[in-house]
């Protein structure tokens, strides 16, 4: 049974690498995305049901991505977590003021990553 | 030439009546001459006396309706005492006074310097004051002179109404009043130009206390604008001039640069400031070359330069320019100025450059200052700059520590197959640096969120028995390892501190760790809190090495670690630098006691539990208690909470919790389930259990999802980490601990 699709908006490939490793492992479908204009396009296009967003990208920012995907007709519910490797508490302040549904903190946990995956499209769903 | 000279008496009737008359003259001039000298030394210290008594008596003596006492001023003689005249008379003489000319007999008495009289004023030739003698209506009059040095200082003179001569008796008489008159104005004279020094010299005093104020008013301000100001308004003050300015020297410029105007049109002072006043071609810069006051004392005659021509069509006509200097340096100048055209005396001149002379020390140390402030403002810049790189590249730093610590996760997890021997140890290898690195990076980033003033503090009230325990344990089996005996003892009267819980703890962590560290392999280490008056000190002691007293400071400083041998692994070198900003943050201070070979001790100061505001039995509004360990999920509630004015509260776990509710009496409570000690759900029985708790909602927030549960006992709403921000504001509006749209409050 496929869990769920994930969409991936990381632009270091490393780092997407080993998040699209751990979630393919976990038994996810995953979309990846390494620009925030990809992220939103990919978002419409494949129906995602979670997207773990970083917060800092080349040319359009996560907060502007998610502003976009938030104003999709089809996007409009779909759960964005934010990936924050924003240590200063204010930043991290600014990421939910702008309406992302949670965060993950950078370094992300390999052994927590599934587990808040799964606990955030489960809040995705009873919304 | 009307005045004949007195002859002798009237030399009739027999001898002996002669000679008796002649005794009674010498008896009357005795008595006379006895009672002006009695009168005199009556009167000694008070000269009006003697000059009353004299008029006095000379009209008694010489059988004269009037006598006079007149005073030589200004080639006028001025009526100064009088007796036997009418008001009228009096009045009329004092708006036309004698002058020196034969037309009078006071006139010719000086003009001759004897005394003489005028038999009939009405039948002189030569007598020109028939107006005076209408209003005063005398006939015969004589004067004399008084004579002080051979100068004639004023005149004695005393008239009948009826023409009626008088005798070579009386003319002795007036004679001698004449000369006590002069000893006696003299000695007036005297004593006003004593206390017309005195008045100077009063005058001179007042000038320095003035300058004394001045000075004192200058020095104290360091704001350069403000003793600038200070200076030109005092200036123009004690120089009684109607304007003035201040100017700075700008040595690259060789300018004099307009600072501060006082008393002058606003149009004129933009005039000013933008005229260019250079020290080779302008009257301020000669005045400061030369390293005295210049004065122009008409403009209209003057040369102008550019800094003179734009005052003078501003309608100013004299000036000074007064140079302030310091050891032959240029600092600026002063500039005082009057409407009118007009010398300045020397002394102004003086007054001015002693006062010009106390303003430039007062302007040096305004300028000192200034200058000191705008280093430290540079300073600040630099230091913030340095913070937010250390920010931005701490956070670069973590993007590519993240694979690293991801990757080498994955592998250790097994998740792509086994791993041999040498594998897992390289991996852990891999991964127990990363941490190592994540871990001093973290530490680089509160370090200067410490300094940028960014460090944000979460204060709430726990017991600090708890705090030491946990992070005692933390430490336990690594102590173990070494055989080092781990103590916590905590003194009496200590039970709950106020303070930020999780800063705290990285600072006893730290302490502990070291002590751990730097202890060898059977050694102690104690953390001990005690009660020292309004405070709780804390102090980690070991039976290391010791540090040595060189070291004791530096130990404190960034990446030094100090000589306190080697130590068992590596450590940031962040750590005390860190842990003493974080105390300091929370207004404690850190020390350090140490005997090398004995072992240290690093003890810190909080503020005790009794500092915290307490708050009043009625619920308070707006007030939110959160029972949550983890420090993620706090983090996500409170950035939540931030926008929505509510005063949060933290509890890190079950009994503080319970603590903080009844303390607080908030409008909400956000309750964990999963906590330590007693957990969440026993912590909403026992709300439920209690009247003064029962009726404060209780919002779940779990990772468990057992929404029945909550429900039956008693929980206002129940919410299933991860939780949004949305849900979480809805369930705070809908027990009413947040004003909803119609603005209801619990």
């Amino acid at each position: 049974m496929n869990p769920g699709r994930i969409l991936v908006v990381e632009d270091n490939p490393k780092n997407l690498k080993l998040v699209r490793d751990v979630l393919q492992f976990s038994g996810y479908e995953v979309i990846e995305a390494t620009s925030g204009e990809d992220g939103v396009r990919l978002a419409a296009s494949e129906e995602p049901d979670l997207i773990l967003m970083d917060l800092q990208l080349p040319g359009i920012d996560g907060a502007e991505a998610l502003r976009r995907i938030r104003s999709g007709e089809r996007t409009r519910e779909v759960p964005v977590v934010a990936v924050t490797a924003f240590a200063m508490d204010h930043d991290r302040e600014r990421a939910f003021a702008s309406g992302f549904t949670g965060y993950v903190e950078k370094p992300i946990s390999i052994r927590r990553l599934p587990q808040q995956i799964k606990d955030f499209l489960r809040l995705g769903g009873a919304t | 030439m009307g005045g004949r000279a007195l002859a002798g008496g009237a030399g009739t009737g027999v001898e002996h009546q002669r000679l008796q008359g002649q005794l009674a003259a010498l008896s009357d001039q005795f008595a006379a001459a006895n009672e002006v000298l009695s009168a005199v030394g009556r009167s000694a210290g008070d000269p009006d006396k003697v000059l009353a008594t004299v008029v006095e008596s000379a009209r008694r003596l010489c059988r004269s309706q009037a006598a006079q006492l007149y005073v030589l001023e200004g080639g006028y003689y001025r009526l100064i005492k009088v007796v036997g005249m009418s008001d009228e008379a009096i009045q009329y003489l004092a708006e036309h006074p004698i002058p020196v000319d034969r037309g009078t007999m006071v006139g010719r008495a000086g003009l001759d310097r004897t005394t003489q009289q005028i038999d009939d004023v009405l039948a002189d030739p030569d007598y020109n004051r028939q107006d005076l003698q209408r209003v005063a209506g005398f006939r015969t009059t004589m004067g004399a002179p008084m004579l002080i040095d051979d100068e004639v200082v004023g005149a004695l003179a005393v008239w009948r109404n009826e023409v009626s001569p008088f005798d070579q008796r009386e003319q002795n008489l007036v004679t001698a009043f004449a000369g006590q008159a002069a000893m006696a104005v003299n000695s007036v004279k005297l004593v006003q130009q004593l206390e017309a020094r005195g008045a100077e010299l009063a005058r001179k005093v007042g000038e320095l206390e003035a300058l004394r104020e001045v000075g004192e008013a200058v020095n104290s301000s360091l704001d350069v604008t403000k003793v600038l100001s200070t200076i030109a308004k005092h200036a123009v003050r004690i120089s009684a001039t109607d304007g003035g300015s201040i100017m700075e020297y700008d040595q690259d410029q060789r300018c004099f640069l307009v600072r501060s105007v006082y008393q002058t049109a606003p149009r004129v002072i933009e005039r000013l400031r933008t005229t260019r006043i250079h020290l080779d071609e302008t009257l301020v810069g000669r005045a400061a070359k030369l390293g005295r006051p210049l004065a122009v004392p008409d403009l209209g005659a003057a040369d102008l330069d550019p800094h003179l021509a734009v005052l003078y069509e501003a309608g100013w006509r004299s000036l000074v320019a007064v140079p302030l200097l310091r050891e032959g340096q240029i600092l600026g100048s002063l500039v005082v100025r009057r409407k009118r055209p007009g010398e300045f005396s020397a002394e102004t001149l003086t007054l001015l450059e002693m006062f010009a002379d106390q303003s430039t020390l007062a302007l040096l140390n305004a300028q000192l200052f200034r200058e000191l402030k705008q280093r430290s403002a540079e300073l600040e810049v630099a230091s913030r700059h340095k913070s937010e790189f250390l920010a931005s590249m701490s956070h670069e730093l973590r993007t590519p520590l993240n694979a690293v610590l991801g990757f080498s996760e994955v592998l250790l997890e097994r998740m792509f197959g086994e791993l041999n021997e040498r594998q897992e140890e390289y991996l852990r290898d891999i991964h127990g640096s990363g941490k190592h690195l994540l871990e001093l990076l973290n530490e680089i980033l509160d370090l200067s969120k410490v300094e940028a003033g960014r460090m944000e503090l979460e204060y709430s009230t726990f017991p600090l028995r708890r705090l030491l325990d946990n992070t005692a344990s933390m430490l336990r089996e690594r102590a173990s390892v070494h055989g080092i005996e781990l103590r916590v003892e905590i003194g009496p009267g200590i039970d709950e501190v106020y303070a930020d819980e999780l800063r705290l703890k990285q600072v006893v962590l730290n302490l502990m760790t070291n002590a751990v560290k730097f202890t060898g392999d059977g050694g102690t280490v104690v953390v001990r809190a005690t009660r020292s008056g309004a405070e709780v000190h804390i102090a980690v002691t070991d039976n290391g090495r010791g540090v040595p007293p060189e070291d004791r400071e530096r130990i404190f400083e960034s990446f030094q670690q100090g000589g306190r041998g080697p130590s068992q692994e590596e450590g940031t070198g962040l750590g005390l630098t860190l842990s003493r900003r974080i105390v300091e943050l929370l207004g404690g201070r850190m020390w350090l006691e140490s005997e090398v070979g004995v072992g240290s001790t690093f003890g810190f100061s909080l503020r005790s539990r009794e500092d915290e505001p307490r708050l009043d039995a009625a619920r308070s509004v707006g007030a939110v208690v959160v029972i949550e360990d983890d420090r993620p999920s706090l983090d996500l509630i409170t950035a939540y909470l931030s926008g929505a004015a509510l005063r949060v509260t933290v509890a890190g776990d079950g009994q503080s919790g319970l603590d903080a509710v009844r303390r607080v009496r908030p409008a909400a409570v956000l309750l964990d389930i999963r906590l330590p000690g007693i957990d969440g759900w026993a912590v909403l029985q026992a709300l439920k259990a209690e009247p003064g708790t029962r009726d404060i909602p209780v919002i779940v927030v779990s990772i468990v999802d057992e929404r029945a549960r909550g429900a039956a006992l008693g929980a206002a709403a129940y919410l299933v980490k991860p939780v949004s921000r949305d849900a979480l504001l809805h369930a705070l509006t809908a027990v009413g601990a947040v004003a909803d749209d119609k603005g209801e409050d619990q």
